[in-house]
Formats: structure tokens, C-alpha cells, sequence
């Protein structure tokens, strides 16, 4: 195996990336390979679907396939060798369809259909064994000598953020919001791949336009959410127990919380968040099943010990799983594109096993003398937050607001993440801090306070809805007639996995400079990448941060 | 006390370190430290607590050549419940680290759900636990089953899968001698009492293979093989499965229903019944579970298959003879 995608990649070597028998991750070898070749028969797939597309001969169904499959290949997505193996021959049916319909379309048009060439021809070895071996030929960094790291490393940086792109479509999917433009991006940008491409400057070009193509992704999102459950309205969130049977959802999606909601329901059994599903508690549709009591635990790298803990079955709906523990491997449930290898799949919505293991297990007991209710404020999403911004932008104007941080995006195990805490809480009482992802737990703990009545820390949301703070940023920019990137505002992200790779390049894309990065840059991007992201877009990775505040609080042209 | 250091490595690289005392078996050793390691017999006859040694001198005391193989001797076969190490000792255990029982064998209480005859001198018993709905296991566990104040304990392998309404499902072939069969033929009724320790055992589908899986049931050995069948029906796994049931006469088979329910839910399931000895009414092949393997694997076009094998100690070496080059999982098991 070879893997880089994510920030915990092994850096012990010369050249960063997991090349032992499991990866930082928890991932194996042959997961890992498997995951290679998928990618690879989805480059097949998207090929021929874009050429059947350009004959008006769009076959969606390959493309939800390739916003799924691809979406399983994510840092803490699935870790089951034999889904896989399975997909990959579901992509070569996709494909083969996807031909058909091209070659259909293109004789009906007049013309004689071309072959394609690359991954749109591979056929994946019948027997396990030989299908592994053929991983070599096409891991992230297949072609290294032949092209160099620069062109290997702005590859991955495409295909990382093409596998963001794809997660958050098909988040926007399963709540019923697709798109033609976000399908031909996604299969233009596979079989762009398809190619190998090798000129730097284009590679950097279109690494930007997938940025753009993130921006419409985000922005469907959005709308797929707010469209299904209202938009996010401020609430308090519970995080001390209610005595009673449990279960913890945790994950991003929010149609299987409500599947589960409504499952649950009069069933006498409590609903509890966990990491990314915080922000679910401020959707009206969502908060109104009063058996979503609270939010359990904190972001995803503390599961092991919190789930252990919890008295009730998991329920994980996303990225992102760890390795279960033997304590609770029993009771954890994964659906969706979620997988681990002996843990119990449910696949069709349906969650009764959930249930019974609920109403089998102890749940929360009574406490004698309960402690004191503790609670977190959410839901400040774009709606909320511009329902206010007269009283911002007087605030701002006056003084009273000097200066604006979001700090966000994925937390994490790795080092260097103290930071994150280091610089919210360090953030001086006259600045607001917005918030967004699971780094929030680094700091939401902390009481920030007001101004004007206005809470000082913000939370818009999950990683998902990026949207709402390029909305917020937007609109606060038309208030002053400047650009983004003038207003008194700094973005300080964390990033873990390719998600946030791609949420990285949308800001790129709308221009942001002045990004700050951490805890460490990607290990896919070599010294000559980062020296032309910083030139180009002034992207610089954490220091000091008292230093970074001081630095960001100074006026302008100091 | 002095003894020797025993390193016990899992599949899934979980590594067990215990002192074995001089004279003292591995698997004594392990359940002194706590750790309760797949076992059923403890005296060399039942094979499940089969490992490999991979360094270190050790004596094997008295077992059956049905339950280890002498062909498995030079590659450093062995039965923990039969190995006394006379140094340190290195060895393999073929199964998770989820398969060993800290703190022991857990004991359930239970009780007789129903009894029901589903072919010549074989039941199917429901139990259901009574202590807590709480029941998991992995298919191809086993527990054992003691009826109160007889203090007689068999094991038998579960049929369904785990589950949270506290249910388990056995095959049982009655034995006017047996133990426990015995008086489950005569007196035992709905309701009665049960006690129920385990689940146990290493037998199980291994979780990460990419391969068909084909499973190979003799008589009652069944019941793993249709746990693993209806898990992998719950759980959708793509691997395409096939059974291979085989009994000595019609009058024998059964487990037809049940086998039907899990391919209308898993697609590419398929599976066969075999009998040594036909009546005038069989249609079907006359043979062996083996007989049926080597016919099927002859006509295969696809990736080997890995083999998961339930029966009693011949019809698991025959199978391993017709397909010297798939990977056997099998679990032997002897008339109790």
C-alpha cells in the first residue's frame, strides 16, 4: 500500500505516506489497494459516462455510483476489504453501461464511437490475489519516476479533493438534491485523471476549478439541508445524560438521524449526538422529536473511549469510524457507505437491530444527585447569524467588533492541535470567533461570552456547511463594499482528511488569502507546491498562537 | 513461581503473554492469567483449541489423531489443551483477539423455548436467555449446554445469529446415551431450565476474505455453517456463498426452509443436499459433502474458494483432500 491522503500519514520516512501492512488510519494493505483499483475503475466509469453525457446521453445512476463508491474511499469511511471487491465489479457494469449508451448515442449522431483508453479498458483480475497485484499499477503515486513528485503530489491534491467534492454530493443526494453541473464536474475531473495528466500549471489550473466545483457542491448542500429541516435556528444543546435507554448516532448525515428519529419515536428510547452530528439538535424538524435529548462525547478520536462508555448502541453514519473496540464492536452499527470488517451493516434505512439492542441494553441510570445540566449553543448558521447583521456590522463599526477568526474544520489525534484551543481562547474579548467542524471541540467548552448581546462564539455547523460562512463572509463584505479578503476577518482551519482538502480549495478558489493551515500541510504536497500555493494564494501553515493573533490583529499594512 | 514465558500471537497481531508453570498446559496457563481460550474437550479429542507453535520445544501429550491431524505434527501443529512447553514458547492462534474471554466463560441463565423434530432423531431447540435479551456471539460459536442438577455439559454450536431478544437456536442429534440429548428426548419440555455457558469457540468466517465462500456441513454440523449463511444474509456480504449439506439417508436431511430463507435474501446463494444411502424417492446426488465439493469445484471458473467446513473429523480430511488448494476453516466435532 501507499497513502497519503490525510494529515495523521506517516512522516517517519523520507518521503511522507503509510507503506506498511495497516496505515496510520487503521487501514490494511489490501483495503488500501482495493481502494486504489476503485478509484481507478471509477476513472473507467466517468470516461465513458462524460462522453455519453456530451451526446446527451447522461446516465445519472453512474454517477450517484461514482459520488458513493468514491466517497467510501475516505479517510474513516470503510474499512471492509470485501465491499471493495464488490464495488469494483459494480463499476465495471457501470461503465459497461455507461459505453453502451455512448456508442448508442454516438451511432445514432452519425459518428463511429471511439475506444477509450486507460482505466475505461481495465479489467480487474477474477482471482483476489492477482486483482491485489495489480494495485502497483495504479496507487496514488504510480508514474513517480517517470513524472516527478510534483505532478504525483497535484495529482493526489485532485484526487483528494475530488473525494471531498464526491461526500458532499452525495450528502446533498440522499436528501434528494442532485445536480447535472456537479455530475459532469465530478466525471470530467475522474477522466481528466483518466489521463495522466503532467503539465504542473494546468494541473494547478484545474485544481482551482474543482474548487469552484466545491462552491456549487457546498451550496447544494446547503440548500439540501436547510430545504429538508429548516434552517439551523441558535439552541441550546444538553450534554449531561437523561436517564433512560440510549443511542448514540454520530457521523454527518442527518437523513439517518431522522430515519432513526422516526423509528424511535414513542419507543420510550433517548437520541444522543456525537462528534459531527452536534449541529443536527438546531434543524426545526430535527429538534422538534423531543427524544433527541443531547450531544455525547466530543470529535471522532475519542470514540474508542467514549463509546466504550456509552450504555446504549452506536449508530455510525459517515466518516468517521475508528477501529472498534472489543468492548463495544457488538453494539456499533455502521450504514451507508461506513464499513468495518465484522461489525453489522444495515443498508436499507431500516434500523430495528438498533432498537433492539437499545431496549437490551442498560441505557443511562438514574442519578441520585444529578449534575448540574451543561449546555452548547449551535445552529448559528447563515440564516441565523444574517438575521443579526445590522447589529454586526454596528458593532463592527463602532468598535465594539474589531476583528473576526473562524476557526474551524476537522479535529484530530496528531500533535499540534493544542493550537486550535491555544488561539480561540486567546482570541481578545472584542473579536468574534465562528466556528465550524469538529475542531470546535478543541474549544466550545469554553464560555466566550457576548457582545452586544451577540454570543461570541459562533457555531455554524458541521464541515458540511462551509457554505454558511462563505455566505456570512460574503454578505459582510457587500455591508462594507469591500472584498473578503479586505474585511478584519482570518481563517485559521484544521484539516484531517479530504473533505477539508476540498473545502481548502473553494476558499482558494473565491479568492481568500491569508489562509492559516494546520496542524501540518498535506504530505502530498512537496516543498515546490507549497512554495507556489503560498506565492500564489498566501497560504501559511500555524506557528506560534499568540504570535498568529498578534500578527492577525495588526492594522493592515504594518 | 518459576515457569516458562508462552507468546501467543492472534490473526489480528494481539499479543498474549503468560508464564506457564513446569508440567502445566498453554491453555491452563492462559485461564490461570485470565484469558479463556477457545476450548472445548480440554483432553485432546475435539480439536477446537488447535494453534501452531512457531518456536520453542514443547511435549504433546496423549490426543486423537482425528482431532490433530499427524500430517500437522512437523509444521508445528498442536492442541493448547495438550501442549506443555519445556522452554519459551512461541505460537499462532487461528483465530481474533475477540474470540478470547477475559474473566472466563461467561455463565447464562436460560430457558427451553421450544423442541421441535425436524428429521430422524434430530431437533431443533430454541433457548431463550432469561438473565438479559443480550445475546452475541459470532456465528460459528458454540456454547454449552448443562441441564441443572444433572452437571453434564455438551457443547453445541449456535444455528442463528446474534441478536438482542436473547434467542438461540440449536440442531441436535439425539443420542439415547447422550448426556444432555438424552435426556432432552426424554423428559426436557418448554419452560424447563437451562443453563448456558459461552459463547465460545474460534470457528468463524473470516471477516477480510475476498474469496467465494463455500460452506460444507455434515448432519448437525449444519448449524455453524447456517449461522454463517443467515449472517451473511443480514449483513448483505458480497462474497459469493454456496452449502454443501450432506446426511446418511433422506430421512436425515433437513434445514431445507431455512436454507431457502437466506437465498431469497442473499442473491447469490446457493446450496445442495447429498446422502450416502438413497431411498426410492431420492432424485437428488448420492454421496458426500466432499463427493459434491470436488464435482462443484471441477466446474469452477472463478477465484478458489475458502472452505468452512462443520462435520465429523473424516468428512473434514476428506474435504481437504478434494481441494488441496483452497484455505479450510473447519470445526470437527465428535459424537457427545
Amino acid at each position: 500500500m501507499f497513502c497519503y491522503q490525510c494529515e495523521q500519514t506517516d512522516r517517519t520516512g523520507t518521503v511522507p505516506g503509510c507503506a506498511g501492512a495497516i496505515g496510520n488510519c487503521g487501514k490494511d494493505a489490501a483495503t488500501s489497494d482495493l481502494q486504489d483499483l476503485l478509484i481507478h475503475a471509477a476513472k473507467g466509469v466517468a470516461q465513458y459516462a462524460a462522453e455519453a453525457r456530451a451526446l446527451g446521453a447522461a446516465d445519472d445512476e453512474a454517477d450517484r455510483f461514482l459520488l458513493y463508491s468514491v466517497f467510501t474511499t475516505l479517510t474513516n469511511v470503510n474499512f471492509n476489504p470485501s465491499r471493495f471487491g464488490a464495488m469494483i465489479q459494480q463499476a465495471v457494469a457501470h461503465r459497461d453501461r455507461a459505453r453502451a449508451a455512448y456508442e448508442q448515442a454516438a451511432r445514432a449522431a452519425g459518428r463511429e464511437p471511439r475506444e477509450l483508453t486507460g482505466p475505461a479498458a481495465w479489467q480487474p483480475a477474477a482471482d483476489p490475489d492477482a486483482l491485489l497485484k495489480q494495485a502497483a499499477d495504479v496507487r496514488v503515486d504510480a508514474g513517480l519516476a517517470l513524472v516527478g513528485p510534483d505532478v504525483v503530489g497535484l495529482r493526489s491534491l485532485h484526487l483528494y479533493a475530488l473525494k471531498g467534492i464526491c461526500a458532499y454530493a452525495h450528502h446533498a443526494h440522499v436528501l434528494g438534491k442532485e445536480s447535472a453541473e456537479v455530475f459532469a464536474g465530478v466525471e470530467d475531473a475522474l477522466a481528466y485523471l483518466a489521463g495522466e495528466p503532467t503539465d504542473a500549471a494546468e494541473l494547478l489550473e484545474r485544481a482551482v476549478g474543482l474548487g469552484r466545483l466545491n462552491l456549487t457542491v457546498m451550496e447544494l448542500l446547503d440548500a439540501a439541508n436547510t430545504g429538508a429541516y429548516g434552517p439551523q435556528q441558535p439552541t441550546a444543546v444538553r450534554t449531561t445524560s437523561v436517564e433512560g435507554k440510549a443511542i448514540l448516532v454520530s457521523g454527518h448525515d442527518l437523513h439517518d438521524l431522522e430515519q432513526l428519529l422516526e423509528q424511535t419515536a414513542g419507543q420510550g428510547i433517548n437520541v444522543y449526538t456525537h462528534g459531527e452530528m452536534l449541529p443536527a439538535h438546531a434543524y426545526p424538524l430535527l429538534k422538534a422529536h423531543p427524544h433527541l435529548v443531547g450531544n455525547y462525547g466530543g470529535a471522532w478520536q475519542d470514540q474508542q473511549r467514549e463509546f466504550a462508555a456509552f450504555p446504549g448502541p452506536i449508530l455510525m453514519t459517515s466518516n468517521c469510524i475508528i477501529e472498534p473496540h472489543v468492548s463495544y464492536r457488538r453494539r456499533i452499527f455502521t450504514t451507508g457507505p461506513v464499513g468495518w470488517p465484522g461489525v453489522r451493516h444495515l443498508s436499507e434505512g431500516d434500523f430495528t437491530p438498533v432498537l433492539q439492542a437499545a431496549r437490551a441494553l442498560p441505557g443511562f441510570p438514574a442519578e441520585p444527585e444529578p449534575a448540574p445540566e451543561k449546555l452548547l449553543t449551535v445552529g448559528f448558521g447563515a440564516d441565523a447569524v444574517l438575521a443579526v447583521a445590522d447589529r454586526v456590522t454596528a458593532a463592527v463599526r463602532s468598535g465594539a467588533i474589531r476583528h473576526f477568526f473562524l476557526v474551524g474544520g476537522c479535529d484530530g489525534p496528531t500533535p499540534g492541535r493544542d493550537y486550535y484551543t491555544e488561539f480561540a481562547v486567546g482570541a481578545p474579548a472584542d473579536t468574534m470567533v465562528l466556528t465550524l467542524g469538529c475542531a470546535k471541540y478543541r474549544f466550545n467548552g469554553h464560555d466566550f461570552g457576548e457582545i452586544g448581546g451577540i454570543p461570541r462564539l459562533l457555531d455554524l455547523g458541521q464541515c458540511n456547511d462551509t457554505h454558511s460562512a462563505i455566505r456570512i463572509a460574503v454578505a459582510l463584505a457587500e455591508a462594507f463594499e469591500c472584498e473578503v479578503n479586505d474585511l478584519p476577518l482570518t481563517l485559521v482551519l484544521s484539516w484531517t482528511e479530504q473533505k477539508a482538502v476540498a473545502v481548502l480549495l473553494a476558499l482558494l478558489a473565491l479568492g481568500i488569502r491569508n489562509i492559516h493551515l494546520g496542524p501540518t500541510l498535506p504530505g502530498f504536497l512537496t516543498p515546490d507546491l507549497v512554495d507556489a500555493l503560498v506565492q500564489r494564494f498566501d497560504l501559511r501553515v500555524i506557528g506560534d498562537p499568540a504570535a498568529d493573533l498578534a500578527a492577525a490583529l495588526e492594522p493592515a499594512g504594518q | 513461581m518459576t515457569g516458562h514465558q508462552v507468546v501467543l500471537t492472534t490473526t489480528d497481531g494481539a499479543r498474549l503473554e503468560l508464564c506457564c508453570p513446569p508440567g502445566g498446559t498453554v491453555l491452563e496457563a492462559a485461564a490461570e492469567a485470565g484469558a479463556a481460550l477457545p476450548a472445548s474437550c480440554k483432553q485432546g479429542t475435539c480439536g477446537s483449541c488447535h494453534a501452531t507453535v512457531t518456536s520453542g520445544e514443547y511435549d504433546l501429550g496423549p490426543h486423537s489423531a482425528l482431532a490433530l491431524p499427524p500430517d500437522e505434527l512437523p509444521h508445528g501443529g498442536v492442541l493448547l489443551c495438550r501442549t506443555v512447553p519445556c522452554g519459551p514458547l512461541t505460537a499462532e492462534l487461528p483465530y481474533p483477539q475477540s474470540r478470547i474471554l477475559y474473566g472466563g466463560v461467561p455463565e447464562r441463565a436460560a430457558e427451553v423455548e421450544s423442541i421441535t423434530t425436524v428429521a430422524r432423531d434430530t431437533v431443533r431447540l430454541v433457548v431463550t436467555l432469561t438473565d438479559s435479551p443480550d445475546c452475541q456471539f459470532d456465528a460459528g460459536q458454540f456454547v454449552e449446554l448443562e441441564l441443572p442438577g444433572t452437571g453434564a455439559r455438551r457443547a453445541y454450536s449456535l444455528a442463528n445469529t446474534g441478536n438482542w431478544e436473547g434467542r438461540m437456536e440449536f440442531y441436535i442429534r439425539l443420542r439415547p446415551d447422550g448426556a444432555f440429548s438424552g435426556p432432552l428426548a426424554e423428559r426436557v419440555r418448554p419452560g424447563d431450565p437451562l443453563t448456558v455457558h459461552g459463547p465460545q469457540g474460534a470457528f468463524g468466517l473470516h471477516e477480510t476474505g475476498l474469496r467465494p465462500r463455500w460452506l460444507l456441513a455434515g448432519g448437525t454440523g449444519l448449524a455453524p455453517l447456517l449461522a454463517m449463511a443467515r449472517q451473511m444474509a443480514e449483513w448483505q456480504d458480497p462474497q459469493p456463498a454456496r452449502l454443501f449439506l450432506g446426511a446418511n439417508t433422506p430421512a436425515d436431511l433437513f434445514g431445507d426452509p431455512e436454507l431457502k430463507a437466506v437465498a431469497a435474501e442473499l442473491p447469490s446463494f446457493q446450496y445442495e443436499f447429498t446422502v450416502r444411502e438413497a431411498d426410492p424417492g431420492w432424485t437428488g446426488p448420492v454421496g458426500t459433502p466432499a463427493d459434491l465439493l470436488a464435482r462443484a469445484l471441477s466446474a469452477h471458473t472463478g477465484p478458489a474458494p475458502d472452505l468452512y467446513v462443520c462435520g465429523p473429523p473424516p468428512m473434514v480430511d476428506a474435504v481437504r483432500r478434494a481441494a488441496p488448494d483452497c484455505q479450510v476453516f473447519h470445526e470437527r466435532f465428535l459424537a457427545t
